[in-house]
């Protein structure tokens, strides 16, 4: 039984696919790398499963249960979370209140913040280092530290299903292995992990298979070894990479 | 260490915001006193803490981001429900004014349904403009309202009593001052409240990144809803004070944009990203307007909230209560890192 | 007796057309929405009415008076709108809101409180046209109407500076791309702005009693004409003003005078709750 299955999953904005039917599945306890050059649609995928978009065509299923026109809160109660490409921290917010905010919407409701919920906020933030900036806005954070924050944020949720955007995009090496470790960590908690990895800094270390799409189809599917020997791949990423001057 | 000199300052600013803020109270508490011989600045003082409490009501709205220019809706429909049950039924205002701004809570439903939908400016038009709704309905509604006449003679707070003491609201200037105090600051401690709770946390986290909001499971909608529906009740709840303590409303009065701008500049220039900025801006500017700029200026005095408003957005955004106070929507002040 | 409604609410609709175009222009431009939009027209029908009342000026001699008053106040709020930080069309709203305060104080001060009216009294004379009365001030105010918008419209289609305007409009992205100096047209929209509010002003004057706080209604108008339409379209505008002139008389018709308030308020919230950018205008993004 799959984890998450994604059945012939399309996306048109206006008239451009931007996925044309998806099919994919993720089994529990995996790491999976979703790779692929600008504007393949991996962010565009990661909004269909959150429920932020809707789908113009298949299905998400998470657990075996339909989530495809759910809202992104009754998808995050069923433990879908994710980090987002560009950060959007809550700027005005201390780091400590943004990871607060990540914890105390998902399970029941209660009128204020609890000891557990600020006890955990601060260990979470200790897990990808930035405790030490608890007190400060998070606009005023640096980029790197605003994507720890953002995983922190996603982690607060306490999800099953983690979907990470371009979490190591700009990390220096030492920041990478960290990154690693960091993921490796959250897995040993029962988190199954679908990254976003455009460079595959992270990816080739730490996934247990890669995805790869391209123009908005699925070009490979397999290991890392796999799929980077796939010709369509490197199609891909060296067409891209003749585009950069 | 290169965080030490400015905690430092920090550490003063803080410093130099509470004493202003404990001057300032003890000056409010003190006002009746020091005003003995002037029924006249405590009649101005009196207003000035009203709009405060009106300005604290709609920065209930205001923290999730959305700006109102439509608040007079509620303010004059607050007036109207409340004179009205007063009226014609007869009940004290005591148990009309919060009726008053049931009614109002009605009114806010309504333009939520109409109007939530939209964001940032076209929010601000939409409720520019459904204040006309309620306005003109009034207008016309003459068999109720008496229309574009107006109310008069409404009955004011009656004496309250308790075991030997009681309070003569009819016959003590200083006793009316001491009701709008205090409804101001229960007002204040529930919007502090409102602002450490997680409905406040959500709010915030809207008005900082919506789409951020929703994906660690605020119900974006509903929160704002939420919020629009409070900060609407309160806003008819002064409405209603307002009507029982003039004693005489009109539609052009009490649905006037006046009434949606006030509250919307004093919470802006006070910042509308604290507790107290919006209404410490109320008690300031509109002692500064009435004892300053009214006898210099007797038509025209106004000008003053137009000048003050366009300086705050275009330099000083977050408030003059905000720039000094940084940080002050920390929720735990507790473990700071030094 | 639907005939007089439909010519009354026709010219009623032009002239709103009228007064919307400045804002409308601004807006399209710049993403910049004027609240003190009212107040200007306001001002400029007041600086008519000064100069007719004062110095019997004839009515088309106050024009460029009113144009030049327009214009010196529209570079002031440019330059107040050119410091505006993100997001940038909500904080215009706030600061354009504290101008038409400034500006509504100004006009306590400088003209009273009293109600004012530019009389003109040929204006008030008339003639039968097949059963249907039309005064002379009807006749004038839908031929200087749809004077100076086909003026516009010539100006936006056959002059560099207006099809520079037009692309700006359409897309700002499209139109620096193609070396279109984007933040110049701004400042040329603020004054072809200025230039239709001095000249709708004194019309306003005419028709309308001048009192310090008669802006706001103004601009309610051109709020709703202008999200009407949508960007960018010169005959949205008009239809706009028609359908909200049309409305107008016939509410006025059916229902009396004091229902006329309401017309503009329910057709704007209808035109928001379906389509946030105007109904014939595309959808952004
Ligand atoms: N809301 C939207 N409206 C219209 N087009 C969109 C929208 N979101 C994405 N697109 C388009 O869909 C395509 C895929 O976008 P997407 O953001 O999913 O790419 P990506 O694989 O995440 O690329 P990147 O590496 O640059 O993040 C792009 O061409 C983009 O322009
Ligand atoms: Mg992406």
């Amino acid at each position: 039984m799959p984890f998450l299955r994604l059945e012939v999953l399309s996306k048109k904005f206006g008239d451009f696919w931007a996925l044309r039917e998806i099919d994919f599945s993720i089994n529990e306890g995996e790491i999976v790398g979703l790779v692929g050059p600008n504007g393949a649609g991996k962010t565009t995928l990661f909004n269909l499963i959150t429920g932020r978009y809707r789908p113009s065509r298949g299905k998400v299923l998470f657990r075996d249960q339909e989530i495809t026109y759910c809202k992104p809160h009754e998808i995050r109660k069923l433990g879908i979370s994710r980090t987002f490409q560009s950060c959007r921290p809550f700027a005005k917010m201390t780091t400590l209140e943004n990871v607060i905010a990540g914890r105390v919407f998902s399970g029941k409701f209660r009128l204020f913040p609890q000891r557990i919920d600020i006890d955990t906020a601060e260990e979470l933030l200790e897990l990808v280092g930035i405790a030490h900036k608890a007190q400060t806005p998070a606009g005023d954070l640096t980029l790197s530290e605003q994507r720890r924050l953002d995983l922190a944020r996603a982690l607060a949720t306490q999800p099953r299903l983690l979907l990470l955007d371009e979490v190591a995009a700009g990390f220096s090496p030492v920041a990478v292995k960290q990154a690693v470790e960091l993921v490796r960590r959250v897995q040993q908690k029962g988190v199954t992990l679908l990254i976003i990895d455009h460079f595959l800094t992270l990816s080739l270390r730490v996934s247990d298979r890669l995805f790869a799409l391209d123009h908005g189809e699925k070009v490979a599917e397999g290991t890392p070894q796999e799929v980077m020997r796939n010709r369509e791949v490197i199609r891909a990423y060296l067409g891209m990479r003749h585009e950069e001057p | 260490m290169r965080g030490t000199k400015t905690t430092k300052r920090r550490h003063q600013e803080l410093r130099l915001a509470d004493s202003i803020l404990l001057l300032g109270f003890v000056f409010l508490l003190l006002l009746p006193v020091l005003a003995r011989d002037s029924d006249y600045v405590l009649q101005v003082f009196t207003h000035a803490v009203l709009l405060a409490t009106l300005a604290l009501a709609w920065n209930i709205l205001g923290v999730s981001g959305s700006i109102s220019l439509g608040h007079a809706a509620f303010f004059g429909v607050g007036a109207y429900g409340s004179a009205l049950l007063s009226l014609n039924f007869g009940f004290s205002p005591w148990l009309t004014v919060p009726l008053g701004g049931l009614v109002a809570t009605v009114v806010a439903t309504l333009m939520g349904l109409i109007c939530l939908r939209l964001r940032g400016a076209y929010f601000a038009l939409a409720t520019l403009a459904f204040v006309e709704i309620p306005k003109v309905i009034t207008d016309n509604w003459d068999g109720l309202t008496k229309g574009s006449l107006g109310l008069v003679g409404l009955p004011g707070f009656t004496a309250l009593r308790l075991g030997r003491y009681s309070v003569d609201f009819g016959a003590s200037p200083a006793a009316v001052y001491y009701l709008v105090l205090c409804s101001a600051l229960l007002l204040a401690s529930l919007v502090a409240l409102i602002f450490r709770s997680n409905l406040g946390l959500a709010l915030q986290a809207i008005r900082e990144e919506e789409v951020a909001a929703e994906a660690v499971g605020v119900q974006v909608q509903r929160y704002r809803l939420l919020s629009l529906l409070v900060s609407g009740f309160f806003t008819g709840v002064v409405g209603g004070c307002y009507a029982h303590l003039i004693r005489y409303i009109e539609p052009g009065l009490v649905y006037g944009i006046h009434f949606s701008a006030v509250p919307m500049i004093f919470a802006i220039c006070g910042g509308r990203f604290t507790i107290l900025g919006p209404a410490l801006a109320a008690l300031i500017l509109y002692p500064v307007d009435q004892f300053i700029f009214h006898p210099l200026l007797p038509a025209g005095h106004q000008f003053l909230y137009g000048a003050v408003i366009i300086v705050a957005v275009l330099f000083m955004p977050s408030g003059f209560w905000g720039h000094l106070r940084k940080g002050q929507f920390a929720l735990l002040k507790t473990r700071s890192v030094e | 007796m639907w005939t007089s409604v439909f010519v009354s609410g026709i010219v009623l609709g032009s002239f709103y057309t009228l007064i919307s175009l400045g804002f409308a222009l601004i807006f399209g431009a710049t993403h910049t929405f004027n609240l003190a939009h009212g107040e200007l027209l306001v001002l400029a029908g007041y600086v008519a009415y000064w100069l007719w009342k004062a110095f019997g000026l004839s009515l088309l001699f106050t024009f460029p008076a009113a144009v030049v008053v327009a214009l010196l106040l529209c570079f002031v709020l440019q330059r107040l709108f050119s410091l505006l930080s993100e997001p940038r069309e909500l904080n215009s709203i706030v600061v354009s809101f504290g101008i038409a305060i400034l500006l509504q104080n100004g006009m306590l001060f400088c003209f009273s409180g009293d109600y004012r009216l530019i009389r003109v009294p040929v204006l008030n004379q008339g003639f039968h046209l097949h059963q249907i009365y039309l005064s002379y001030g009807q006749v004038a105010l839908l031929a200087l109407s749809l004077l100076v918008i086909a003026l516009l419209y010539l100006l936006m289609r056959h002059t560099y500076v207006g099809k520079a305007l037009r692309a700006t409009i359409q897309d700002r992205e499209a139109a620096s791309l193609a070396g279109i100096n984007v933040s110049g047209m701004g400042v040329v929209a603020f004054g072809i702005g200025a230039v239709l509010i001095g000249l709708a002003g004194p019309l306003y004057g005419c028709i309308h009693y001048l009192y310090p706080t008669a802006g706001p209604q103004a601009t309610l108008l051109a709020i709703t004409i202008t999200i009407f339409a949508g960007i960018g379209r010169l005959r949205g505008l008009i239809l706009g003003g028609w359908v909200l002139g049309l409305a107008e008389s016939a509410t006025v018709f059916l229902w009396g005078a004091s229902w006329r308030e309401l017309v503009s308020t329910i057709i704007l919230l209808t035109v928001l709750a379906l389509r946030p950018h105007g109904i014939l205008g595309r959808d952004e993004r």
